[in-house]
């Protein structure tokens, strides 16, 4: 049996897993905060980019609408809201993104429903033979965005102020308060770099598999198992165990009893990492 | 003997009011919706104990109230035992699946076991939905093809939709009971320890595997009674209504409603199924009812942890003490 045509088609949902993983990670090492509602912001990014797309809209202005409200959206959030929850322990930082999640599946509920759609971007129709199998541009780019942004982000992190501040922020917040880190501001930045994940990765999901306000906040747990892959430590395993996710699910295709299981793939990947990596994974979650 | 503590006795007397106000007031839409709400209070009073006394966030309870609805089902449709034994099989089934998924929390804590349960959640979804929940046709699944589907029968002495309702309302009224005298007596007690801090329990001589084990199974046989009440009310269940979306929501509406007062749960329940009844009476799109819920959570995180049982304790709280300061003149 040949398995890489579905290797393949796996990379494109690997980069997104990958590329939200990340975003997860690096709002999780700076503030603290898992963000629950990680998918939400990114579904409501996209849900603007079709509508504009069906006000006849250049493809551009939607794209860079979709990152922008996203962003905007992760961005108020982190401003306003996550501060009031700051003192208190991680799991309810974590649980109070939920608010703006449910918030955000209302706000798309009410005003475009539950009917599946799917966002389409020209690059559907170009295509790359590797290996005499098709490889969209959407999927193309869905790769290197992932690569580009880890890059990116680790760039920022090792040589900027902002990045050190945030490091600085992730090993202990109370004293890089004392030491004089700018710590809303930093926790802000670190905000909106969520909310740029998080709106490229709802545009890419909603065209390679499909735009739905519940389905698309749901990606927040795929993402999720991969950054607990990544101890929600590491960018790089991270980004990794993304692309080896979208893979697994993808090659679990063709096996035709394991088949309808598949999409659970990522959960139990996670668990299993969970229960091996527990103790290593403990030192890495002091309370903070 | 078991000592029972004199505060025990305001459950089953509010619940009898309650549920008496309730089947005389409402038609057949709203006691459909009453009924899947005290049904639903069930579970929620599990997930309380497991935040409220512990700490411990668990996103799969809406999992293990599938759980606890197939099994019943299944034995129901496989062997048409009185209802009473299918509903307490989903239940022990259940709790027996939570106490499995609650077993990476005896070495995790925090937000470490807040994913792992959501990992499961999402892994039950996608399992559910591969399989169906069982109506009447042969097999492990018992899946019915095509027009051969059967309906879970309610028991006879419960056949009518008051009579049903009234039924749940007993079963709910003994399972808040039994939360609630874990709570005062000394599962509650060592509970609160291990809460404290787990060397404050083991110092003091609390067995703390047993008792965090025991909180789960717990939490997993009222979400698995609730599943199995939830299966009686129509007589079959669907798949998509028991997704980790549905686990997430109720445990911000646990949170809403209270964690720390036994009818946080049943208020969290009518949240839960009367208010979008409600809405639907009023003609209002049923998602608006998810933004209040996301509204009412980060109010209830940011202000008010305790809930709105916790407000109302409160209220009659002060109510109280203001009409015993003025008995004396």
């Amino acid at each position: 049996m040949n398995i890489l045509p579905f290797i393949i088609s796996g990379l494109g949902i690997g980069a997104v897993y990958a590329l939200s993983g990340v975003g997860l990670v690096v709002l999780f090492r700076a503030t603290g905060v898992l963000n629950f509602a990680f998918g939400a912001f990114g579904a409501i990014g996209a849900h603007c980019a079709w509508q504009l797309l069906e006000w006849k809209m250049p493809l551009a202005v939607a794209i860079f609408a979709a990152v922008t409200v996203s962003t905007a959206i992760s961005f108020l959030y982190g401003r306003l809201f996550a501060p009031m929850l700051s003192h208190r322990d991680v799991v309810v930082r974590a649980v109070g993104t939920l608010a703006p999640a449910l918030i955000l599946i209302a706000i798309m509920g009410v005003i475009w429903g539950e009917l599946p759609r799917r966002l389409q971007f020209p690059t559907d129709q170009m295509f790359v033979s590797l290996f005499a199998v098709r490889l969209t541009f959407t999927r193309v780019i869905a790769i290197f965005l992932a690569v580009a942004m880890v890059v990116a982000i680790t760039l920022l992190l090792n040589r900027t102020r902002l990045g050190l501040d945030m490091r600085a922020l992730a090993n202990d917040r109370d004293l890089s308060a004392v030491l004089g880190v700018r710590i809303l501001y930093t926790e802000t930045a670190a905000w909106t770099i969520t909310g740029i994940f998080s709106g490229l990765a709802g545009l890419l999901l909603a065209d390679l598999v499909r735009l739905q306000g519940t389905f698309l906040t749901l990606l927040v747990i795929p993402a999720i198992a991969a950054a607990i892959l990544g101890q929600l430590r590491s960018l790089w395993e991270t980004a990794v165990a993304g692309l080896l996710i979208g893979i697994a699910e993808a090659v679990l295709t063709p096996i035709a009893w394991i088949s309808p299981y598949r999409a659970a793939a990522p959960f139990i990947i996670a668990l299993a990492a969970v229960t091996i990596l527990g103790g290593a994974a403990k030192s890495a979650l002091k309370d903070r | 003997m078991v000592r029972l503590p004199k505060q025990l006795l305001q459950v089953p007397v509010m619940m009898l009011i309650f549920s008496i106000a309730v089947a005389c007031l409402a038609n057949s839409f709203w006691l459909s919706a009453a009924t899947s709400a005290v049904a639903l209070s069930l579970s929620v009073a599990g997930l309380a104990i497991l935040y409220g006394q512990l700490g411990l966030v668990s996103l799969c309870q809406f999992a293990l109230v599938g759980v606890g609805g197939w099994v019943t089902l299944r034995i129901g449709h496989a062997f048409h035992p009185p209802f009473e034994v299918s509903l307490l099989a989903g239940a022990i089934v259940a709790s027996v699946v939570g106490l499995a998924f609650g077993v990476p929390a005896l070495r995790l804590r925090g937000l470490y076991l807040a994913l792992v349960t959501l990992m499961l959640a999402g892994a039950f979804q996608i399992v559910i939905s591969a399989w169906g929940f069982p109506d009447g046709g042969r097999g492990f699944l018992g899946r019915a093809d095509g027009s051969g589907r059967t309906m879970l029968a309610r028991p006879p002495m419960a056949d009518g939709e008051v009579t049903y309702f009234l039924y749940v309302c007993a079963f709910a009224t003994i399972g808040l009971l039994i939360a609630q005298w874990h709570k005062l007596a000394r599962p509650g007690r060592a509970w609160a320890l291990i809460r404290k801090g787990e060397t404050v329990a083991v110092a003091s001589g609390v067995n703390v595997l047993i008792y965090k084990a025991w909180a789960f199974a717990l939490s997993g046989f009222l979400a698995g009674l609730a599943g199995g009440l939830l299966a009686g009310n129509v007589g079959q269940l669907d798949g998509r209504a028991f997704g980790a979306f549905e686990s997430l929501n109720l445990f911000a509406l646990a949170i809403v409603g209270g964690v720390f007062n036994w009818y946080g749960a049943v208020i969290a329940g009518m949240l839960l199924r009367a208010l979008p009844a409600l809405l639907t009476d009023l003609g209002i799109d049923g998602y608006v009812m998810i933004g209040i819920f996301g509204v009412a959570l980060f109010q209830a995180l940011g202000t008010a942890p305790s809930g709105i049982a916790g407000q109302i304790s409160a209220l009659i709280g002060r109510f109280g003490s203001r009409i015993s300061r003025r008995r004396p003149r």
